[in-house]
């Protein structure tokens, strides 16, 4: 009998095709991922039927802390804001947008309060670069505090419980302080400077593009997203009382912003709500 | 990692001829790496974006008289008072365990308050219930069936876009003209008005309905002192 040989066969598997494979989805993720943005606090939003989705750009995104087991009561309903500008870049990018409402809200925080609040080039630059921030005026300086890193500011904002987190928006008597220019609070004065940098940027854009009228036309800007109602977008937990929410509400409109959204997420319409 | 590889088939070697070679190279590393990537990738990405719900709000400038507000018709009103069951801690009570859905109670009246509480069951009671078999429950039910004639139109609107007779966008601009028809009469005019325990996705929640039943006539109030009263009256006769 003759002997039965083995084969000896190599071990080694092709890894081309699987490794082409993956690089293809690689390259998918990271076309299209968007990263997550920092933001100070998490929140579940509701969800609804509606199908319109969040913009990319010229957005205002205004995010109502929940509530939060462990830090107590004070972490409900602290307010946090975030400006997105322009993704055309010949228009007013982020950065830009971001230091003309720190500018405007300054200068407005200064006249109406009659305080002397400066910042330095260095903490304007932070505050370009900062995604979110909720902290009243007067925290302002010690937040964006150029000599101190990011986690530095993530820690102190993330804090909820803190008295030093939160744009205050307490309208104190409302039958009083519906008067526009009254006493305004801190996030009437970030609303007040929504109103004049989308004013003023798009008097810029228009005398920018004035050869080009086709382009003056239609322009993608911060003002045009707030005539549609599409620029300020109202973040908040699905569990969070709707008075703090009419609040917020009720600044807003105060501040003549009368059309905006509510960040939800997507549900079907046969869906039981309840 | 990468071999090279002489295929030596025994035969003779010419001499000068190359020899040829078979060259490997191990991509497995380059996978083990890709992958890594591709998880962090996977993980950092949000592939569904938020949506969002438009709402309007009038201007609540005390420059605004009474006179010069639209007064809603009693015929048409519709009053929606949202609740939020609570536990004794102030947690809003969880109904279902599984999927962590929170009750929600809607109180309803039509027309104008009824202040001598004399008329039986002026209040009810419903509750979200989307719907069942395709058809819709609870209050999604009686919005829609005093917004009939509306909804009637938009349903065949709807119908005539999944026949391909209309574009998405021709179908869009028709069913807001529909929604905001003045000529139809008999359409209702919803108030909202969250109640002290509510919760922000009640309200959502709220808007939904009116979206999802095509109601363009709505607001977003604040309930009076006789919204309350009727609550607590409607509770005192029917719950223990």
């Amino acid at each position: 009998m003759g002997k039965v040989k083995i084969k000896r066969k190599s071990t080694l598997i092709d890894m081309t095709a699987m490794s082409d494979v993956t690089v293809l989805l690689l390259t998918f993720f990271m076309l299209t991922s968007t990263f997550l943005a920092k933001e100070p606090t998490v929140v579940n939003t509701p969800s609804s039927v509606s199908e319109e989705k969040v913009p990319m750009e010229n957005l205002v995104t205004i995010l109502i802390s929940g509530a939060d087991e462990k830090a107590g009561p004070e972490a409900e309903g602290k307010v946090f804001i975030s400006f997105t500008g322009s993704a055309d870049s010949t228009l007013i990018p982020t950065e830009n947008l971001r230091l003309a409402m720190l500018d405007a809200a300054v200068k407005i925080y200064n006249e109406k309060r009659g305080k002397d609040l400066k910042l330095t080039p260095a903490q304007k630059k932070v505050f370009t670069e900062l995604n979110m921030f909720g902290v009243p005026f007067e925290v302002l300086p010690e937040l964006l505090d150029p000599n101190v890193s990011q986690a530095v500011r993530d820690n102190l904002q993330g804090d909820m419980a803190s008295p030093k987190v939160g744009i205050p928006y307490d309208m104190g008597d409302p039958a009083r302080n519906k008067e526009r220019f009254g006493k305004l609070n801190d996030l009437q004065i970030w609303f007040e400077a929504i109103n004049q940098v989308s004013q003023t940027t798009h008097d810029d854009l228009l005398s920018k593009f004035s050869d080009d009228p086709a382009k003056a036309a239609s322009l993608a800007d911060l003002k045009g997203a707030l005539r549609t109602g599409k620029a300020i977008a109202v973040k908040a937990d699905r569990n969070t009382p709707v008075a703090i929410v009419e609040d917020v509400f009720d600044n807003l409109q105060t501040m003549n912003l009368n059309k905006f959204t509510l960040m939800t997420a997507l549900k079907s319409e046969d869906e039981p709500s309840n | 990692m990468a071999q090279i590889e002489q295929s030596d088939k025994g035969g003779k070697k010419k001499k000068g001829a190359q020899k040829k070679m078979a060259i490997h190279v191990d991509f497995t590393p380059m996978v083990d790496m890709n992958m890594l990537l591709i998880t962090f990738f996977m993980l950092c990405t949000t592939m569904i974006k938020s949506q969002t719900l438009p709402i309007i709000l009038p201007t609540n400038s005390n420059q605004v008289t009474d006179q010069d507000r639209t007064q809603v018709d009693k015929s048409s009103a519709i009053t929606l008072i949202l609740d939020t069951e609570r536990d004794a801690d102030g947690k809003p009570v969880i109904d279902d365990p599984k999927t962590g859905k929170v009750k929600h109670v809607i109180y309803y009246y039509f027309g104008a308050p009824d202040t001598t509480f004399t008329t039986p069951d002026y209040l009810k009671e419903e509750a979200f219930m989307g719907n069942v078999n395709k058809k819709a429950q609870g209050i999604r039910a009686i919005l829609a069936d005093k917004n009939k004639t509306v909804l009637e139109n938009y349903n065949n609107l709807k119908q005539q876009w999944r026949d391909g007779e209309l574009t998405k966008e021709k179908f869009d601009s028709l069913a807001r003209k529909n929604a905001a028809d003045s000529l139809i009469k008999d359409r209702p005019t919803v108030l909202i008005k969250a109640g002290p325990d509510a919760t922000y996705e009640a309200l959502i929640y709220a808007i939904d309905e009116m979206q999802i039943n095509q109601i363009s006539r709505y607001n977003i109030e604040h309930p009076n002192r006789v919204d309350s009263i009727l609550i607590n009256q409607y509770k005192a006769t029917h719950k223990k």
